[in-house]
């Protein structure tokens, strides 16, 4: 499946063995769906999901629903991530900060976040401001978490360094704190990113209205037009894996430098 | 073994270091360079101590804060209302058995779809682990499903099965079935090679191997995945009882929703989340006791 398992030398065809599966299943599936009758509504044909591609991309439908999910999504980590820093920071720096919010943090993180929906949607409406919220929302959580546990995590040693340099406070922060509790801000982060791309469906597929994969998804449910359901989810998936494989390079790439004993 | 912030100068023993090792005797040996230290110790016990008062008063003030926010009227009360009347809506819904009902049905289907899902996620991460035949057939399947947020799913499977029971089952047990599958899968893999040495130097048979070896060594990573998929299962169900709204805790909050009833759907959130605290709380007790070998 890797490029390495390629290599001419040690070819071995045993990754195909993965592909019966999904295969047998899906003549099985175009076998049922042949046979129509009863089973015409829950089964549609692979053709039927190609020609649905096609035209949805035709018709840009598709181009403009992931986009605006992945707008909503990306936005949605921008602010929520922003904050959630700024908050984790403020928690890890001072301690009656911590004392203060810490309780209300966790009480508030109880709830699933599309619990939430129901009551923003009332404050907010049902479009675009109350998803964003969630979304934002979903980005927060981790980030706090992530960002308050680093900077808590800083060993005391460093701490010492500082303070026979004489740093003051904000280049203790700059120079020793930040750079410390970065690799854990960065697994925040990326949890963060995989949360709100899941909110994001989740809060389309709960607040129908406007654009987006969920909206399309939930919209192509009300008509049983199955055929648009599964390329939306084909989307979806595709999108969670390179949102997962972003995640694997990018935690490689930026966490190689942190220090041996983590 | 001496901690390092004993050797630094007591000059240099300010601040947080202090804090963190005041109480402990200095050695007598401790290197000073500096004739008189000119921070001395805080002493202990007349400082009012902040944490308690923080950590109850910020959660007070804010419940303060709403109230008055709605005695003073600030804003409509289809937008904002007291914290009392969100606890007379509560006493509502209890009184009318309203709460009881759905809550009691949001909960048994929980414990279904969770039960059939993280059983069936175990013995699929198992044999996925076990067996090189299994992995290379359902591995790549495995790890594409995995991808898609279980929410994706929901609008095929309500055309699929229909709005039924079984539709909320199947998407809670899928929700239970990946975190575990996965944990399983990974603690299995995560087992050194030389476990599996010594159990076939020993002869042992494959259901020796399980109980004597794979099970101690992989409890406690499972038992995570399985409390991981708790947390899922519960937030799933929410989000399918409020999508399809016929019965349950998240069909209360969206009928609250669309009905404008702000308070109930208050009491919503409030028990959704308690119920998630709980479970998640309770699963970890269960975890302890279950671990209480490790730490013996």
């Amino acid at each position: 499946m890797t490029l390495k398992t390629l290599n001419l030398n040690a070819f071995k065809p045993v990754w195909l063995l993965g592909l019966i599966p999904p295969v047998l299943f899906l003549l099985w599936w175009d076998h049922e769906a042949a046979k129509g009758g009863a089973n015409a509504l829950a089964f549609v044909s692979l053709a039927q999901v190609s020609q649905a591609l096609a035209d949805m991309l035709a018709s840009g439908e598709l181009g403009l629903s992931y986009g605006s999910s992945l707008g909503r999504a990306l936005s949605g980590l921008l602010i929520g991530g922003g904050i959630g820093t700024l908050v984790g920071i403020a928690m890890g720096l001072s301690k009656p900060v911590e004392w203060a919010a810490s309780p209300i943090y966790n009480s508030f993180r109880q709830v699933p976040i599309l619990g939430w929906l129901p009551l923003i949607g009332l404050w907010f409406g049902s479009g675009d401001l109350s998803k964003l919220i969630i979304v934002a929302l979903s980005a927060f959580y981790p980030t706090v978490l992530y960002t308050f546990e680093g900077l808590k995590q800083v060993e005391a040693r460093l701490l010492d360094v500082g303070q026979i340099y004489r740093l003051n406070g904000w280049q203790t922060f700059w120079r020793i704190q930040w750079p410390a509790a970065l690799p854990s801000i960065f697994t925040g982060l990326f949890q963060a990113l995989a949360f709100t791309w899941i909110s994001t469906i989740g809060v389309e597929l709960l607040f129908s209205s406007g654009a987006g994969l969920g909206a399309l998804m939930q919209q192509a449910q009300l008509q049983a037009r199955l055929d648009i359901v599964l390329v939306c989810i084909l989307f979806v998936g595709l999108t969670g894996f390179a949102i997962n494989f972003l995640i694997k390079r990018l935690s490689q790439h930026v966490l190689s430098w942190r220090s041996i004993r983590a | 073994m001496k901690p390092d912030h004993l050797n630094l100068p007591p000059r240099l023993r300010g601040g947080r270091t202090a804090k963190r090792w005041e109480g402990q005797t200095l050695p007598a040996s401790a290197p000073s360079v500096a004739d008189k230290p000119r921070h001395l110790p805080r002493k202990q016990g007349r400082r009012i101590s902040w944490k308690p008062i923080l950590s109850i008063g910020s959660p007070l003030l804010l419940l303060i804060v709403w109230q008055a926010v709605t005695a003073f009227k600030l804003f409509p009360p289809e937008v904002l209302v007291s914290p009392t009347a969100v606890i007379a809506a509560f006493g509502e819904v209890i009184t009318t058995g309203e709460l009881q009902r759905h809550l009691s049905e949001s909960l048994t289907r929980l414990a279904g779809g969770f039960t059939i899902g993280a059983s069936l996620g175990l013995l699929f991460g198992l044999a996925l682990a076990l067996s090189k035949t299994v992995e290379r057939l359902f591995g790549p399947t495995f790890q594409a499903l995995r991808q898609v947020p279980v929410l994706a799913f929901i609008p095929m499977l309500i055309l699929l099965l229909g709005i039924d029971e079984v539709f909320k089952i199947v998407i809670i047990a899928k929700a239970a079935f990946f975190p575990v599958a996965l944990a399983a899968y990974d603690s299995v893999k995560g087992v050194p090679k030389s476990y599996f040495e010594v159990s076939s130097l020993y002869r042992a048979p494959w259901w020796v191997l399980i109980s004597k070896i794979l099970i101690p060594a992989t409890v406690p990573n499972i038992l995570a995945g399985v409390r991981l998929s708790l947390t899922r299962a519960w937030l799933v169900l929410v989000a399918a009882e409020l999508i399809v709204a016929d019965s349950g805790l998240g069909q209360m909050m969206e009928m609250g929703r669309q009905m404008f009833r702000l308070d109930i759907v208050m009491v919503g959130v409030i028990v959704a989340g308690v119920i998630g605290f709980a479970l998640d709380r309770l699963f970890q007790l269960l975890q302890a006791h279950a671990l209480r070998w490790k730490t013996a």
